[in-house]
C-alpha cells in the first residue's frame, strides 16, 4: 500500500487557479490588493496547468476553492479569507463559530449582556457589518421613537444604542435584537408615516413581543433597516398598520406586558421565567408574540420550559431539550399587531466562521449554508460536500414523519473549498485501489471501526465484519484505534480522493473535450448573439486546460450544421456542412475535435470570422436539436462538454419545437388546468438524445441568449439529463450581456469539475436512499450517472427509513463520486458523515438545518410544478412549512398559549422564505413561462448556499456608501435591507442581487452627484435599459464596483446587471422581488405569518 | 472496300448492307439485318459550308428537304416533293429564286449530309455557358493514388476553357458536396453515403430557396425556374473565377477520413455521391449541356449503387458469378443506375467515368448510366497510368485531336415505308418517341424513332438496326422502278461552343428482291461493318438474354451466310469459296469469338462492360481493331508491312506493332530485343537500328494520339512476360501441342483452335 496522503501533493495548487478567471473579467473592476493576495494564496503555482505535471497528481480541486478568487473573480470567497493563513482571519471570527447553539460559553454573555453579547452577534452570524450599519443610521430615529413610544424600553433601548454605535464589533442590536428593534422600527416609520398611529398603537397594544433572534439571523436587517432609514416608507402606514405597525411600534416592549418580565440580561423582555425561552436577548430563547388581541398579553408567554438551555445545543446530549425557538403571538382575528422588524428575518454575516466538522468524537453541526465559514474536517466531511436536513438522525420512520420534516442530503461532491482550508487528501492504494467493505463495497472511512489487533474490521454501513487487507493492517493503540490513524487520511477525514486503480475504468480516461455549437442562424446574427458567443469562446480559449489532452471542436449551425475541420494542415478551417437535419451525422470522424495546441491559430481565425461570415445569413430557422445531435455524434467516442449557444425557438430538423406558449396563453382562459403542461418538455425525443449523450458521456450546456419564447422547458431537458446547466439572457442584449456571457462561460470551463462520473451515496443500516434528484441521467437506481460534474452541482438525496435506528448510534452516508479529472486522472473522492441518532423529536428540531430543509422544500416544489395545477404547488409547499411549524407546536411547545405562533429557533425563517418561494418566478402565477422554466432547471442543480439567495435576495443601500465608509471594516458588503418597499427611498440607490441578477434601483429623487457619481449621468431619465456597470473615479463608484465584485466572488456568478426605475417594467422588476410586500397575488410577510399562525391553530383544535 | 469508305467520308455511315434485301423473307436470309453504322458528328471535308438558317421540313412527315427531294421548279409556287412521304411540299418565299441553277446548298446532290445552324432562342440567350463540368472525386484511395488524381486534376483545371462552368463533389463515406463561390473559408456540404437525397431535399438542405419563395408547383429547374443565379453560382463557376479556391481545395484534398478496419473495404457511396451530382445539375443547369465526371479508385460499397459488401471476405463478382445469379448487389445496383440514367437523359447531362483501380469499381453496373448519357468511359488501373493521365488531358485538349465534345443531342431518323426501326445499339437513350416507323422487333434502345444523345463527339456511332417489312410480293418485282429505299438521320446538338446545330444526313440505297439477288447483295456487302454490327449485336445479347450462347449463334450465323453467298457444291467441303466481298468476314468472326466481347471469362464484369460501351460508340475502323487487332511488322529486310494476326509472324528479328485498341504492343523479337539490351541503338555506329527500333514506338506514337480512351502502350521482348499481350491475340496456328517449331520460335499456350481448324469447319458445315 502506499502511504496514502502524506505527501501526496494534495496541496498542490487547485489547477484551476480562479486567478486567471480574474483577469479577463470584463467591466470588473478589480481590487488589486485582493488580487494580489489571491495569487499568493494560490502562491504555489498560479497557473497550475503547465507547472504542474500530471505525475504530481495535483488534485485538481483539492486546493480549495480555486485559490484566492482574485478580484473580479467569480470565487466565492470573501477577499479576506483569501489569505492562506487562518490566521489572517478575524479574531473574533474564531470565537464566533458555533453560530447555533453555541455551547454554554455563550450563555454567559448573555447574562452579562453588554459587551459578550456584542461580541456574540458580530461572530455568531458574521453579522458584525450588519449590526453596525443598523446601529449607526439608527441613532436618530431610534431615540426618538423609543422614547416617544415606551418607556420601559427605551432605556434599554437607548443603553444600546450607544453601545452599538460605539464599537462596531459589537453589535449589541444581534442578540438584543428584541429591544433594538422595537424602537428603530418605530422610528422609522413612525416619524414620517404615522406618528398618530404609532402612539394609539402603542398604547393600545403592547401586542408584540420583540421578537427573539437568533444571533445569526436576527435583529441584523432590522437594523439595517433602520439604518436606511427611509424617511417615509411609503407603504408602511397603511400596510403596516394593521398587523404590525401597532405592534411593532408599541415597542411592544415597553408597553406589553411581555416585556414586563425583564430579562435577565438587560433585556426588558426576556421573560421572567427563567425557563422561558423569551428572552429576546438570549439568542436561543424564544421569543413570543403574544397576541395583541386581547389588550395584555400580560401573560408572560413562556411557552417551551427549558427554552433557556436552548445555549446548550446540539451537542448536548439528548434528555434535555431546550429548544431554542421563537414564538410571536398572533392574532387570530388579524387584529394583531406585529412589528415587521421583530418578525425573524435573514442576517448574513461577513465574517468568517470556523468549523471543525467533529468535535469530541461527535458530529458538529455546520453554520448556516449561507455564511462564510472555513471547515476543519476532523472525521466528518466538511458540509459543503454533504448537508443533512437534520444534523441528527431520527431513529424510527414514525418519529421522522411526526415532525413533518425531511430526510435529505444535500451533496455537492466538488464543492468549491474555502482556500483558507486544507487541500482534500489524496491516497493512493495501488493496484488494488481503496480498502472496501466487502459486502456492501462502502469505502473505508474514519468510522469503519478495527477489531481484533487491526485484523478486522466492521463496516459502519453495513455491519459486515472485514479482513483486514495485510498490506494495510496495522495495530490498534490503547484508545481502540489504529495507530496510524492519524498519518492515514482515510482514517481520519471526512473526505478523501482515492487514485481509482484499473478496476475502475471501462476505458482510459477521457480527454477533456470541449465543442461548441454557435447559433449563426438570422436572428442570432442580427442581435449579436453570435458574435458574443464567438468572442466569448476565443477569449475563454486560453482558459482551457493545457496540455494535449484538451481537445476543442466548433459547430454553428442554423438550417444546417456547419462542422469546421481544425487539422493545421489545413491552410484554412475547412467548413463542412451537414445538411440534412432529420437524420444527422458528423461529417468527419477525426479532425472536427482537435487538440487545441493544434487548433489554437484556426480557432482564432474561425472565430473572429463567422460573425462576418454569416453577416448576411438570411436563414431564420434553427436546427438545434439536429446539430446537438451532431456535434454529439462527433463527440461520441470520448465524450466530453458540449456548449450550445442557442438563440432561436428551434425550428426545425429533429427536435423541433413549436411557440406552444402562444398557444397556451390564448387557451389559458379554457384551459388553465392545462397550463403546467407548457412547463414540460413537449415530447421524448430530446430526452432520449438526451440519454444516449449521457450514455456517451457528453454533457451539455445551454447558453440561451434569446429575445423570444425558445421553450426552454423541451430544452432543458438535454442539460439536465447530461449533468450540465441552462444559462438564460432574456431579453438578450449584445451589450450589456457580453460580459456576462464571457464570465459565464469562462466559469464553466475552469471552475473544478470532472468528467465520467458515476455518483452513489450509502447509508448506514436502517435508512437508504429513495431518490437522487438533480442534473444527471439515472440508469439504474442505485447510481447516478454524471457525464460532468462540477463544483456548481448540488444532487439532492432524499432518505428512508427501512429499520430502527439505536439511540446513541451514529448514522453514516457516504458519497463516492468516481471521475475523471480534467487532466485525465480517474479518482474517487469518498466524503462521508456520520450523524448521531436521536430519538427525542426537540433534537430533531434543534439541530434542523433550515437552509437544507428550504433547499429540499424548494427543489421539491420545482420538481412537482409541471406536474399539476400551480396552486396546488403553492399549497404543498405551504402546508410543509406548516406541518413542521405545527409538530413543533404540539409536541415541542406544548406550554405555550394557543395564541402564539411559536416558531423552532432553528427554523424560525421557514415561513419567510416559504412565503418568498411562493413568490418566486417559478412559483408565481404572472411569469412568462420560460422564466418559469429556466427557474425551475436552474433550481435543480442549485447548492444550498444559493438558495436562500435565489428566493429571498440580498438587497443593500448603495447611496449610502460613501457615508459609511468608515464604519464598514474589511468586509466589502454593507449589511443587507430587508426586502420590504417600505425600506426603500426614492432619494436612494439600492442595489438587488440574487446569485443571477443585480438589479440597481435608482429612485426617482436620487441626489444628482450620487447619480453622476455612480452612472455618469445627470438625471434618472438618461437610464438606458442596457446598463453596463463602469467604474468612475470617485469613492462611491469605486465601492459599488468593489461591492458587485465582491458579490460575483461570493455567488461564482457575473450577475446580470440591470438598472431599474420608478414606473418602468424594470422598476416594476425590482419590486417584484419585494418578498415581504403585499402583493395582488401574495401576502405579505406579517399577513403570511398570521396565515400560518391560523392554520397552526386550526390544526390543535 | 474503298467505295464504302468513300461512302463514310461523304455520309458517316457504313452499311453491311448497301444493297438491300427488298422482301422480309430476304432479309432474314441475309442473317446479318440491314443496319447502319453512323457517327453523327464525324467531321465533315471541310469544303462543307455550314447553313446559318434552319431546314425546310415535309409537313407531313418533318423529314428535312434533302437532294432526294423531288423539286418541281416549273410551277410558279415552286414545290417539293418529300422522298420520304411522297407529300408535296411548297417553298416558303425566300426560296422563290432557286432554280436549276441556283440551288441552295441542301439541295447540291453531293450535300446529302450537311449541317444547320438552328436558331434556337432560348439557347441563345445562354450563349456563352457551353459547358458544365461536375467533378466527382472519390477519396477512399491511397495517398499516392490521391496524389496523382490530384495532380491529374490540377493539370486539366488549366485547360478548361474559361466560360466553363466547373463543380465539385468529393466523396467517401460521405459525399462532400464544395461551395466553391464561399469566399471566405472551404466550405463543403456533407452529405451521408448510406441515404439517398431526392433533389426535394437537396433544394431544400442547401437552401437554394432562401431569399426568394418557392414556387409551389412546377418542375423547379435552373434559373429560368426561379433559381438565383447566385445560389447556382454558388456550386458552379466559370473556371476563370474558383481557379485558385479549387487549386486549393484540391492541393489540401485528402483521403477519407473515416477509418476501414483491415478486414473491411473502405466505405465508398458512389451512387449517392453520383446521384447527389446528378441532382446538383438538374436543379442548377437542366437542359445545358453538362457532364459529371466520376473519378472512381474502388468499389462502391456504401448506400444505393453499391456492388459490394465491406466485408473483405466477401469477393468481388466475376462473370460467373453473374451467369449464376448470385451476387447480392448487382441487379439492385443497376436498376439505381438505371434511374439515375433516366433523371440524366431528362436532365441532358453526361456521366463520364474515369475508373482508375486495380480492383473493379462498378463500371459493369454504371455501364447503363454512362450508354445512356453518352458519357466517356476510361479504365485504367491507376490513377497514375498514362492511360488515365492522358484520357483525361485528351477530354480537355483543343486542337486537331480534340473529341470534339457536344452535348443536348437529339437524333432522329425518317425512313421510307417499307423499312422499320429495330432499335439502335450504342451510346444513347430512347425519347420513346413511338410511331410507324417502329419495328415490333426490339433491339438496343427501340420503339423510338427519336433518341436522346447526352453527350456525343467526333466519333460517337450508332448502330442502327431495321427491318425490312415488304412482304414477297410478285408485283413489287415487277414494278422496280422505284427501288430506292430512304433514310434520313437528323441530328441536333449542341457544339461545343454553344451553337445549336442540326446535321441531317440522306441515305439512299436500292433494294432487290427475288430470285437471282444474291450476286447483287454480295456486291453491297460491307465486311467490316457487317462484322461491328455482329460484335454489338453479340455484345448486346449477351447482356440481355439469358442463357445466351454467343460462340453458338456467332457460328450458326457464319454458317448461315457462308451456306447462302458462298460458291460451293453441297457437302463437299473442298470446294467452297467465298467472294472477295465476304473473304475476310469467317476471319472476322474468329477473332470475334475469341475476342474480349465474347470470351469474357478471363476478363472481369468491368473489363468487359468498359470493352463494350466502347465498341458500342466507335467507328467502324476502330471497332475491327477491337475485334481483330492489327499487327505490323518491323524489320531491316522491308519496310513497315501489315502482317498475319498470327504467331508465325513472330520472328526474332523482327519488331512487331499490335494495336488492339486498347493496347498497343511493341513486341520485339528475340534478336532485337538482345541488340536492344545491349544498347546498340545508342551507338552511332547502329543508327539504322535506332531508327528501326523508333519507328514501331513513332507509330503507336500517332496512334496514342489520335485515340480515346488512349490505349495502353506494351512495350516488350520476346519471351518477357508481357508478351502476354501480344500472344494473347495472335492466331495459335503453333501451340504446345502443334508439331515442330514455329518459325518465329515462338508458341502459344492455349487449347484453342487455331483459324484453319476454324475454316475447315467451317466449310464443312456451311456446306451441308
Amino acid at each position: 500500500m502506499a502511504t496514502p496522503g502524506g505527501p501526496r501533493p494534495g496541496n498542490a495548487p487547485p489547477n484551476h487557479n480562479p486567478n486567471a478567471l480574474a483577469n479577463n473579467m470584463q467591466n470588473l473592476q478589480i481590487n488589486q490588493p485582493n488580487q494580489q493576495q489571491s495569487s499568493n494564496v494560490g502562491g504555489t503555482a498560479p497557473r497550475p496547468p503547465n507547472t504542474s505535471p500530471f505525475g504530481q497528481q495535483p488534485p485538481p480541486f483539492t486546493g480549495s476553492r480555486p485559490g484566492p478568487p482574485p478580484p473580479g473573480v467569480f470565487a466565492r470567497g470573501p477577499s479576506p479569507p483569501s489569505t492562506p493563513a487562518q490566521t489572517t482571519l478575524p479574531p473574533n471570527m474564531v470565537p464566533a463559530r458555533p453560530t447555533g447553539p453555541p455551547p454554554g460559553s455563550r450563555p454567559p454573555p448573555f447574562a452579562s449582556r453588554p459587551p459578550p453579547s456584542g461580541a456574540l452577534p458580530s461572530s455568531m452570524t458574521g453579522t458584525a457589518a450588519p449590526p453596525h450599519s443598523g446601529a449607526g443610521p439608527r441613532p436618530g430615529p431610534f431615540s426618538s421613537s423609543p422614547l416617544t413610544s415606551g418607556p420601559s424600553a427605551p432605556p434599554q433601548m437607548s443603553s444600546h444604542g450607544p453601545v452599538s454605535n460605539g464599537p462596531p464589533a459589537f453589535a449589541p442590536g444581534m442578540t438584543q435584537s428584541g429591544p433594538r428593534f422595537p424602537p428603530a422600527m418605530g422610528g422609522m416609520p413612525r416619524p414620517s408615516a404615522g406618528p398618530p398611529q404609532s402612539t394609539p398603537m402603542l398604547s393600545s397594544g403592547p401586542s408584540s413581543q420583540p421578537l427573539q433572534v437568533r444571533p445569526s439571523f436576527g435583529s441584523p436587517p432590522a437594523g439595517a433597516l433602520s439604518s436606511i432609514g427611509q424617511p417615509a416608507p411609503p407603504f408602511s402606514a397603511p400596510s403596516q398598520a394593521p398587523p404590525f405597525s401597532a405592534a411593532s411600534q408599541a415597542p411592544p416592549f415597553s408597553a406589553s406586558p411581555q416585556n414586563m418580565p425583564p430579562p435577565p440580561g438587560s433585556l426588558p423582555f426576556s421573560p421572567p421565567v427563567p425557563g422561558v425561552l423569551q428572552s429576546s436577548g438570549s439568542p436561543y430563547g424564544m421569543q413570543t408574540w403574544p397576541p395583541q388581541q386581547q389588550q395584555q398579553q400580560v401573560a408572560p408567554p413562556p411557552p417551551i420550559p427549558g427554552a433557556m438551555q436552548k445555549q446548550q445545543m446540539f451537542g448536548m446530549p439528548p434528555g434535555q431539550p431546550p429548544l431554542p425557538n421563537q414564538s410571536m403571538s398572533l392574532g387570530q382575528t388579524g387584529q394583531s399587531k406585529i412589528d415587521p422588524n421583530q418578525i425573524p428575518r435573514l442576517s448574513t454575516s461577513s465574517s468568517v466562521i470556523l468549523h471543525e466538522t467533529r468535535h469530541d468524537n461527535q458530529a458538529n453541526p455546520p453554520p448556516p449554508a449561507t455564511s462564510d465559514y472555513i471547515v476543519k474536517d476532523t472525521g466528518n466531511c466538511s458540509p459543503r460536500y454533504i448537508r443533512c436536513t437534520i444534523n441528527q438522525i431520527p431513529c424510527t420512520v414514525d418519529l421522522l414523519s411526526t415532525s413533518a420534516m425531511q430526510l435529505a442530503l444535500l451533496v455537492q461532491p466538488l464543492a468549491l473549498p474555502h482556500p483558507s482550508e486544507e487541500p482534500i487528501q489524496v491516497v493512493d492504494f495501488g493496484e488494488s485501489g481503496p480498502v472496501r467493505c466487502s459486502r456492501c463495497k462502502s469505502y473505508i472511512n474514519p468510522f469503519m471501526k478495527f477489531i481484533d489487533q487491526g485484523r478486522r474490521f466492521i463496516c459502519n454501513f453495513c455491519g459486515f465484519t472485514d479482513e483486514t487487507p495485510r498490506d494495510y493492517h496495522c495495530n490498534l493503540g490503547p484508545d481502540g484505534r489504529r495507530r496510524d490513524a492519524d498519518e492515514r487520511p482515510e482514517l481520519c477525514r471526512g473526505t478523501v480522493e482515492f487514485i481509482a486503480s484499473k478496476e475502475y475504468m471501462v476505458r482510459d480516461p477521457m480527454p477533456a473535450v470541449f465543442f461548441f455549437l454557435i447559433d449563426v442562424s438570422m436572428n442570432a446574427i442580427q442581435t449579436g448573439a453570435t458574435a458574443a458567443a464567438c468572442s466569448a469562446i476565443s477569449q475563454v480559449i486560453s482558459d482551457l486546460p493545457e496540455g494535449p489532452r484538451t481537445m476543442v471542436g466548433i459547430a454553428t449551425f442554423d438550417s444546417t450544421i456547419h462542422f469546421y475541420n481544425l487539422k493545421r494542415a489545413l491552410q484554412q478551417p475547412l467548413m463542412l456542412i451537414v445538411p440534412d437535419v432529420q437524420d444527422v451525422y458528423t461529417p468527419l470522424e477525426s479532425d472536427v475535435i482537435v487538440q487545441l495546441a493544434e487548433c489554437r491559430q484556426h480557432l482564432e481565425i474561425l472565430l473572429e470570422s463567422i460573425p462576418t461570415m454569416f453577416q448576411n445569413n438570411r436563414i431564420a430557422d434553427s436546427a438545434f436539436g439536429a446539430a446537438v445531435k451532431a456535434a454529439f455524434l462527433a463527440m461520441k467516442n470520448t465524450g466530453g462538454k458540449l456548449l450550445v449557444f442557442q438563440s432561436v425557438l428551434p425550428s426545425t430538423g429533429i427536435g423541433s419545437l413549436s411557440a406552444r406558449e402562444a398557444e397556451g396563453r390564448s387557451n389559458i382562459s379554457a384551459g388553465e388546468k392545462e397550463a403546467h403542461k407548457l412547463l414540460l418538455p413537449v415530447d421524448k425525443t430530446l430526452k432520449t438524445m438526451a440519454i444516449e449523450f449521457a450514455e456517451y458521456q457528453v454533457c451539455v450546456d445551454l447558453f440561451i441568449t434569446t429575445q423570444t419564447y425558445v421553450d426552454i422547458a423541451s430544452l432543458s431537458v438535454v442539460p439536465k439529463t447530461t449533468g450540465g446547466q441552462v444559462y438564460y439572457y432574456y431579453p438578450f442584449s449584445a451589450l450589456s450581456d457580453a460580459a456576462k456571457l464571457y464570465n459565464d462561460l469562462r466559469w464553466n470551463v475552469m471552475r473544478p469539475q470532472g468528467f465520467e462520473a458515476v455518483m452513489r451515496v450509502r447509508c448506514s443500516q436502517g435508512i437508504q436512499v429513495q431518490e437522487y434528484s438533480g442534473n444527471f441521467c439515472k440508469r439504474i437506481p442505485t447510481d447516478v450517472d454524471l457525464p460532468a460534474i462540477d463544483c456548481d452541482k448540488t444532487i439532492m438525496v432524499s432518505l428512508k427509513h427501512d429499520d430502527k435506528l439505536q439511540e446513541g448510534t451514529e448514522c453514516a452516508f457516504q458519497c463516492a463520486l468516481l471521475y475523471t479529472t480534467v487532466y485525465g486522472q480517474r479518482r474517487i473522492r469518498v466524503s462521508t458523515l456520520s450523524l448521531p441518532c436521536t430519538n427525542m423529536l426537540s433534537n430533531l428540531f434543534r439541530s434542523a438545518d433550515l437552509d437544507t430543509q428550504f433547499a429540499c422544500i424548494l427543489k421539491q416544489a420545482a420538481n412537482e410544478i409541471p406536474s399539476g395545477p400551480l396552486a396546488q404547488v403553492r399549497d404543498q409547499a405551504t402546508n410543509a412549512c406548516i406541518n413542521i411549524l405545527y409538530s413543533y407546536r404540539k409536541f415541542c411547545a406544548t406550554v405555550s398559549s394557543s395564541g402564539q405562533l411559536i416558531l423552532p429557533e432553528a427554523l424560525k425563517l421557514l415561513p419567510l422564505y416559504t412565503l418568498a418561494l411562493l413568490k418566486s418566478n417559478g412559483l408565481r402565477t404572472d411569469g412568462r413561462i420560460d422564466d418559469r422554466s429556466f427557474w425551475m432547471n436552474y433550481v435543480s442543480p442549485l447548492p444550498t448556499p444559493l438558495v436562500i439567495p435565489l428566493v429571498y435576495p440580498r438587497m443593500i443601500a448603495i447611496h449610502e456608501l460613501d457615508e459609511k465608509e468608515l464604519e464598514l471594516d474589511d468586509s466589502v458588503i454593507p449589511t443587507s435591507i430587508p426586502l420590504s418597499s417600505e425600506h426603500i427611498s426614492d432619494d436612494g440607490v439600492y442595489l438587488l442581487e440574487n446569485g443571477q441578477d443585480c438589479l440597481i434601483y435608482v429612485g426617482t429623487s436620487v441626489q444628482q452627484n450620487v447619480l453622476q457619481q455612480l452612472f455618469g449621468i445627470s438625471s434618472v431619465e438618461e437610464i438606458s435599459n442596457q446598463f453596463i456597470l463602469e467604474q468612475y473615479d470617485n469613492p462611491l463608484s469605486k465601492k459599488l464596483n468593489a461591492i458587485v465584485n465582491e458579490i460575483r466572488r461570493q455567488r461564482c456568478s457575473y450577475l446580470r446587471l440591470k438598472l431599474c426605475k420608478k414606473g418602468d417594467s424594470s422598476g416594476m422588476m425590482f419590486f417584484s422581488y419585494m418578498v415581504e410586500d403585499k402583493t395582488p397575488s401574495g401576502l405579505s410577510y406579517v399577513e403570511y405569518l398570521i396565515h400560518i399562525h391560523r392554520q397552526i391553530q386550526s390544526k390543535m383544535t | 472496300m474503298a467505295e464504302f469508305l468513300d461512302l463514310e467520308s461523304q455520309d458517316s455511315v457504313r452499311m453491311p448492307w448497301n444493297v438491300l434485301p427488298g422482301t422480309k423473307a430476304d432479309a432474314a436470309n441475309c442473317v446479318i439485318p440491314i443496319s447502319a453504322v453512323y457517327t453523327p458528328l464525324k467531321p465533315l471535308p471541310a469544303a462543307m459550308p455550314l447553313l446559318p438558317y434552319s431546314p425546310l421540313r415535309c409537313r407531313n412527315c418533318r423529314s428535312v428537304i434533302s437532294p432526294f427531294s423531288i423539286v418541281d421548279f416549273s410551277s410558279i409556287n415552286k414545290i417539293w416533293i418529300c422522298s420520304f412521304c411522297l407529300q408535296r411540299n411548297h417553298f416558303p418565299p425566300h426560296y422563290q429564286s432557286i432554280s436549276e441553277q441556283n440551288l441552295p446548298a441542301e439541295l447540291f446532290p453531293q450535300y446529302t449530309t450537311i449541317e444547320y445552324e438552328t436558331t434556337a432562342p432560348h439557347e441563345k440567350a445562354e450563349g456563352g455557358s457551353s459547358n458544365v463540368f461536375l467533378f466527382v472525386v472519390d477519396t477512399c484511395v491511397i495517398e499516392e493514388e490521391l496524389g496523382f488524381l490530384k495532380s491529374a486534376l490540377l493539370q486539366v483545371l488549366g485547360m478548361v476553357p474559361e466560360n466553363c462552368l466547373i463543380g465539385l463533389i468529393t466523396f467517401g463515406t460521405y459525399v462532400h458536396v464544395h461551395e466553391l463561390g464561399f469566399g471566405q473559408l472551404p466550405k463543403v456540404h456533407v452529405f451521408k453515403g448510406t441515404k439517398e437525397v431526392t433533389k426535394d431535399q437537396l433544394l431544400e438542405q442547401m437552401g437554394f430557396f432562401l431569399k426568394r419563395p418557392r414556387p409551389t408547383a412546377g418542375v423547379i429547374a435552373g434559373v429560368r425556374d426561379g433559381l438565383s443565379q447566385e445560389s447556382v453560382a454558388r456550386f458552379l463557376l466559370p473556371a476563370s473565377d474558383c481557379e485558385f479556391v479549387l487549386n486549393s481545395i484540391l492541393e489540401e484534398l485528402q483521403k477519407d477520413p473515416w477509418p476501414v478496419p483491415s478486414d473491411q473495404r473502405a466505405a465508398r457511396c458512389t451512387g449517392t455521391a453520383l446521384s447527389l451530382a446528378a441532382h446538383l445539375l438538374g436543379v442548377c443547369v437542366p437542359g445545358s449541356g453538362a457532364r459529371i465526371m466520376a473519378f472512381l479508385g474502388g468499389p462502391s460499397t456504401e448506400g444505393p449503387g453499391a456492388i459490394i459488401s465491406k466485408n473483405l471476405s466477401e469477393p468481388i463478382r466475376s462473370h460467373k458469378d453473374l451467369d449464376k445469379d448470385s451476387v447480392p448487389h448487382y441487379h439492385k445496383a443497376v436498376k439505381f443506375y438505371e434511374a439515375l440514367s433516366r433523371q440524366l437523359v431528362h436532365q441532358g447531362h453526361v456521366l463520364d467515368v474515369f475508373a482508375c483501380a486495380l480492383d473493379q469499381v462498378g463500371v459493369a453496373e454504371l455501364k447503363v448510366a454512362i450508354e445512356k448519357t453518352g458519357g466517356l468511359v476510361v479504365l485504367a488501373e491507376s490513377f497514375g497510368h498514362s492511360v488515365f493521365k492522358d484520357s483525361l488531358r485528351r477530354v480537355f485538349q483543343s486542337g486537331d485531336n480534340d473529341l470534339g465534345l457536344s452535348s443536348n443531342g437529339i437524333f432522329e431518323i425518317n425512313c421510307s415505308k417499307d423499312i422499320k426501326i429495330q432499335g439502335i445499339i450504342g451510346p444513347c437513350a430512347s425519347l420513346d418517341k413511338k410511331g410507324p416507323l417502329c419495328s415490333e422487333t426490339v433491339i438496343g434502345q427501340g420503339n423510338t424513332t427519336a433518341w436522346k444523345l447526352c453527350g456525343l463527339d467526333k466519333t460517337t456511332s450508332l448502330c442502327i438496326i431495321f427491318d425490312v417489312i415488304k412482304k414477297e410480293n410478285p408485283d413489287i418485282i415487277a414494278q422496280s422502278a422505284n427501288n430506292q429505299f430512304f433514310f434520313q438521320f437528323l441530328t441536333y446538338y449542341q457544339h461545343g461552343n454553344g451553337q445549336m446545330r442540326l446535321r441531317a444526313t440522306t441515305l439512299s440505297r436500292r433494294w432487290v428482291a427475288g430470285p437471282g439477288i444474291k450476286e447483287d447483295l454480295i456486291s453491297g456487302f460491307d465486311q467490316e461493318a457487317a462484322a461491328v454490327v455482329m460484335a454489338r449485336q453479340v455484345s448486346f445479347k449477351m447482356e440481355t438474354e439469358a442463357e445466351f450462347d454467343p460462340i453458338r449463334w456467332l457460328d450458326k450465323s457464319l454458317i448461315h451466310i457462308c451456306s447462302q453467298f458462298g460458291e460451293y457444291q453441297k457437302d463437299s467441303p473442298s470446294s467452297f469459296s467465298l467472294s472477295p466481298r465476304l473473304s475476310i468476314f469467317p476471319q472476322f468472326m474468329f477473332h470475334l469469338r475469341r475476342s474480349q466481347f465474347v470470351q469474357v471469362f478471363n476478363n472481369s464484369p468491368d473489363e468487359t462492360a468498359y470493352f463494350r460501351m466502347i465498341l458500342n460508340r466507335e467507328n467502324i475502323a476502330n471497332s475491327v481493331v477491337m475485334i481483330q487487332p492489327s499487327l505490323i511488322s518491323y524489320s531491316f529486310q522491308s519496310g513497315p508491312e501489315p502482317a498475319l494476326l498470327d504467331v508465325a509472324s513472330i520472328a526474332a528479328d523482327r519488331i512487331l506493332l499490335l494495336d488492339s485498341y486498347f493496347t498497343i504492343v511493341v513486341f520485339h523479337g528475340s534478336t532485337i530485343a538482345q541488340w536492344r539490351k545491349a544498347g546498340y541503338h545508342e551507338l552511332p555506329e547502329h543508327q539504322a537500328f535506332a531508327h528501326l527500333l523508333q519507328a514501331p514506338r513513332d507509330d503507336a506514337d500517332a496512334i496514342i494520339r489520335e485515340r480515346f480512351p488512349v490505349p495502353r502502350l506494351v512495350i516488350c521482348d520476346q519471351h518477357g512476360s508481357q508478351a502476354r499481350f501480344l500472344l494473347a491475340k495472335l492466331n495459335p496456328s503453333a501451340t504446345y501441342n502443334s508439331d515442330g517449331v514455329a518459325p518465329g520460335g515462338d508458341i502459344i499456350f492455349t487449347d484453342d483452335v487455331s483459324f484453319e481448324v476454324f475454316l475447315d469447319h467451317l466449310q464443312r458445315l456451311a456446306v451441308q
